[in-house]
């Protein structure tokens, strides 16, 4: 029997789409019976009053959490997201309701001894409830009481060799596509780039001292399927600087209808027969292409690489070989100044292990954020008020037209005073000789 | 030069009638010959000590001393 | 409830302790196929909706079943995914950005199976546990923040809310009959700790009021200062009042007053300072922004804009949400080209034109009057269409 009547929430059971009432219910079900005899270290009933105070927020249209300062386990200064519910006397079993981010691994893929040993330790010491994954891409135990945090911590660590991730101004946890595990088109080896970064900033990932918060994002090709380039202050975007490579054969037997284009994605419309002209060549942004003599021409040179055309034919059409990345940094939302997309900062690095010239990147951004940067102020925020070409000198690159769309719209040059010949200390007198006053 | 802790200390107290929680930078500030990375490393020491405890806003991160501040009252958690 | 210890020791917290150790390392979980063709893919197909394939040098094949599932999840649904992981792939899985969740397998006809007994799987309320689909031009899974469940600023709900439009848009999740794939992301408020401002449709949650303040405990709960420089547009500024207690008893306390035609809404004092809420039942609701892409194929990635100002909350289930949404949806499907991603599909036609073939009514509010960036979404051409 339910503790709490939910009479709002009950109407998300229905319809065809997963339904997160349901599935906490049947928790709060399998809570209050207990098959397993676990010790439950918080209120069994967390379920329970979990749907309460939610139904209670359906009724009258509010929140009913507070945020909580807790930041973590001793010495961590992020991981832990603190909440409090401002009717605890009502939902006693969700007055402490404290989150926790547990570093996911690369690329999301998990084995089930693995899970069923995080949901072994959440069923005891927390809600039973998890966000697989949060935006970030952390594992997300949702709700837990302070006494349990440190006793959740020595598990993972101890039993599980896993690590808290970032929250506050840190380094946030690092996410990646999931690269050349099973994707063709990835560029580099994301996973293990993000691993290996995860691990070379273990300390800025759990004790802050940014000015706010800082996100990488690995992403192996131009798709941008974690979404670096609009959401991390450094994206590091797979890229190429060759030549696609062609198989003519399987380029006419697109022609010829034999292969699906776009990988079959359209299926379950009929958009006519394929007509490379059109789908492909045509919509080229920069018109490299064409066909001559029954073949596929690219003129490379003049590639962007948007990869429109070897997402329409990926068994005709492959990534080049001369491989890296290109890093963008400064993306965020709006608040406050309005949102950001990543700017490109590098146009092409190599990505190889130990990765030093990149890690070099990075911590001159860093050092540059860190002493320059506002309290609360993001990368892309100090990219605007001190200026693009100020990065690009922070990091010691040439500018270049490449770190533009355009050039700027203003003769507004703020001259340094030792690029003008002969400097600014100028002599009144020597002008009075030839300009009466 | 002084024990950092004092004078991390002694500036927090100096403040502690208006408030009680510090951006690193606000104490990076202390530290004005330091590299950045050189005073996280000294501050951080200070909350592995004991003297500094972190505060979180979720998004940003502040430093205190140990049970400083009204928050701490109304979270039920002292 | 008896205490059992982890083997922490809380009077000597450094005692055996282990940090900084990170995540596990991705190579122990992946499937066995995975590891042994690792960067050596060749090419892809999507053989139905749901079941995509990919063909490695070697000539092997892996055959991926994707399905959805609402982001909360509780342990035991994770210990049931688990054991359809250990009886059909081996006890491998994977979930994706987009909180879909993927089995891989290594044949055709492993996958249809899965693929019938995962559409097969309901909640006793009736709704499905494992639908099969988000892949290629359709709507795939919708990626949400915490709303009322856990935050403490939301403008509303985000699983109910996410909840409402993919049961809306079902059909869709297990087809694919789109122009191009359509990106649909979700917020509770604008601070966007879910960054949906690059979506093809997106919902973010907005409040309308400012923070009402509570004079009496303010300075009891808060530091004054800290509440002062939460504020983003410096709308806060310390005050000292007059007030009558509940008690009854008149006296002047320091608290705070605020700016009310500069707040934006953000809820960031309410983080600093308890004793500003924000939350409202008539100021919350939604906006809906669309337009918006991240990525870089044919034309730049782009924000979305704001298409419908303000939606009220109407839980449980938000029916001008979902309306809302279909007819974008609709819209796009019935005019874009093929390829075409709908912020893309809105700058051909024309943006006069999206609101005609949308139905959506353009006001005021849509027009940017925040700071620099407005300037440059105004029109400044003769060019436009009646």
């Amino acid at each position: 029997m339910a503790k709490h009547a939910t009479p709002l929430l009950d109407q998300l059971e229905s319809g065809p789409w997963p339904s997160f009432v349901a599935d906490i219910k049947e928790e709060a079900d399998r809570r209050r019976k207990n098959e397993k005899n676990v010790t439950y270290q918080i209120p069994s009933d967390v379920c329970d009053d979990l749907l309460g105070v939610l139904e209670l927020s359906y009724t009258d249209g509010t929140t009913h959490w507070k945020h909580g300062g807790i930041v973590g386990v001793f010495g961590y200064g992020g991981g832990v997201i603190g909440r409090y519910c401002d009717q605890p006397q009502m939902f006693p079993g969700v007055a402490h309701f404290h989150t926790m981010r547990v570093n996911q691994p690369a690329g999301k893929y998990y084995k089930t001894d693995y899970l069923r040993q995080l949901c072994d330790i959440w069923d005891m010491r927390g809600s039973g409830l998890t966000n697989m994954h949060g935006a970030t891409g952390d594992i997300v135990l949702l709700g837990t009481t302070t006494p349990q945090l440190e006793e959740i911590f020595f598990e993972l660590t101890h039993n599980m060799n896993t690590d808290l991730g970032g929250s506050g101004s840190n380094l946030r946890t690092p996410a990646a596509c999931l690269g050349e595990s099973r994707c063709e088109w990835a560029c580099y080896d994301t996973q293990e780039m993000s691993y290996q970064l995860t691990m070379e900033y273990q300390d800025e990932l759990h004790r802050p001292a940014f000015p706010y918060k800082f996100k990488f994002k690995f992403d192996g090709c131009p798709n941008c399927c974690v979404a670096s380039i609009a959401r991390s202050d450094m994206a590091f975007i797979g890229t190429w600087k060759d030549n696609i490579g062609i198989d003519q054969e399987a380029v006419a037997a697109y022609i010829g209808g034999e292969l699906k284009p776009n990988g079959g994605a359209h299926a379950d419309k009929d958009w006519g027969a394929f007509d490379i002209q059109k789908e492909v060549i045509d919509l080229c942004p920069t018109e490299c292409m064409w066909i001559e003599d029954g073949k596929l021409k690219i003129n490379d040179r003049e590639c962007t690489r948007c990869m429109h055309c070897i997402n329409v034919m990926p068994r005709a059409l492959r990534i080049g070989n001369d491989r890296g990345l290109s890093i963008l940094v400064g993306a965020k939302a709006p608040i406050l100044d309005g949102a950001q997309m990543g700017s490109l900062l590098v146009p092409f690095i190599k990505a190889e292990e130990p990765y030093d010239e990149i890690k070099e990147v990075i911590e001159s951004i860093w050092d540059w954020w860190m002493e320059e940067g506002k309290n609360r102020e993001r990368l892309g925020e100090l990219i605007k008020r001190q200026g693009l070409a100020k990065c690009i000198e922070v990091v010691g690159l040439k500018p270049v037209p490449q770190h533009v769309l355009e050039p700027r719209h203003n003769p507004y040059i703020f001259w340094k005073e030792e690029d003008v010949t002969g400097g600014w200390q100028r002599d009144i007198a020597e002008f009075r000789k030839h300009h009466q006053r | 030069m002084a024990d950092p802790k004092d004078i991390v200390v002694e500036f927090m107290q100096s403040k502690a009638k208006s408030k009680s929680k510090f951006y690193f930078n606000d104490l990076a500030a202390l530290f004005p010959e330091m590299k950045m990375r050189e005073a996280k490393k000294i501050i951080n020491k200070l909350v592995t000590d004991g003297v500094l405890v972190y505060w979180s806003s979720g998004s940003t991160t502040m430093y205190g001393l140990p049970g400083a501040g009204k928050q701490a009252g109304a979270e039920g958690e002292d | 409830m008896t205490f059992i210890s982890s083997g922490y020791n809380p009077d000597k917290p450094m005692e055996n302790r282990i940090t900084d150790i990170g995540p596990r390392h991705y190579s122990e979980f992946l499937p066995p196929i995975i590891a042994k063709n690792k960067g050596k893919w060749l090419w892809h197909e999507i053989i139905e909706p749901g079941i995509l394939m990919h063909k490695a040098e070697s000539g092997d094949e892996v055959y991926t079943v994707r399905f959805g599932g609402a982001r909360l999840m509780s342990t035991g649904l994770i210990n049931e995914l688990c054991d359809i992981a250990d009886k059909y792939c081996g006890g491998h899985l994977r979930f994706t950005t987009r909180n879909n969740i993927e089995l891989m397998v290594e044949t055709l006809d492993e996958a249809k199976k899965l693929k019938e007994f995962l559409n097969s799987q309901k909640f006793k309320g009736g709704s499905h546990k494992f639908p099969v689909g988000g892949t290629g031009a359709g709507i795939t899974n919708v990626v949400h923040t915490q709303g009322w469940i856990h935050c403490h600023t939301p403008a509303t709900d985000a699983s109910g809310t996410v909840k409402v439009v993919l049961d809306e848009l079902f059909e869709d999740y297990k087809k694919m009959r789109m122009p191009a794939q359509i990106r649909i992301s979700m917020a509770c408020c604008l601070n966007m700790c879910g960054a949906v401002h690059c979506s093809d449709i997106a919902i973010l949650g907005y409040h309308r009021k400012p923070p009402i303040i509570d004079h009496e405990w303010l300075d009891n709960l808060c530091e004054i200062p800290l509440a002062v420089a939460a504020c983003p547009t410096g709308a806060i500024r310390p005050a000292k009042k007059e007030i009558t207690t509940e008690a009854g008893e008149t006296k002047t306390v320091n608290t705070v007053a605020v700016r009310q035609e500069r707040c934006m809404f953000c809820g960031n004092c309410y983080t600093m300072c308890p004793s500003m809420p924000l939350a409202d039942q008539t100021g919350d609701g939604l906006v809906i922004m669309a337009g918006g892409k991240v990525s870089n194929r044919i034309s730049n990635p782009k924000f979305s804009k704001v298409v419908v100002a303000f939606i009220p909350n109407e839980p449980p289930r938000w029916p001008t949400l979902a309306k809302v949404i279909r007819q974008i949806v609709e819209a796009y499907a019935s005019g874009a080209r093929k390829y075409e991603r709908l912020g893309d599909w809105a700058e051909r036609i024309g943006w006069e034109r999206f609101f005609e073939k949308t139905g959506l009514e353009f006001s005021e509010h849509m027009i940017d009057d925040f700071r620099d960036p407005a300037y440059y979404t105004w029109r400044q051409t003769t060019n436009f269409k009646f």
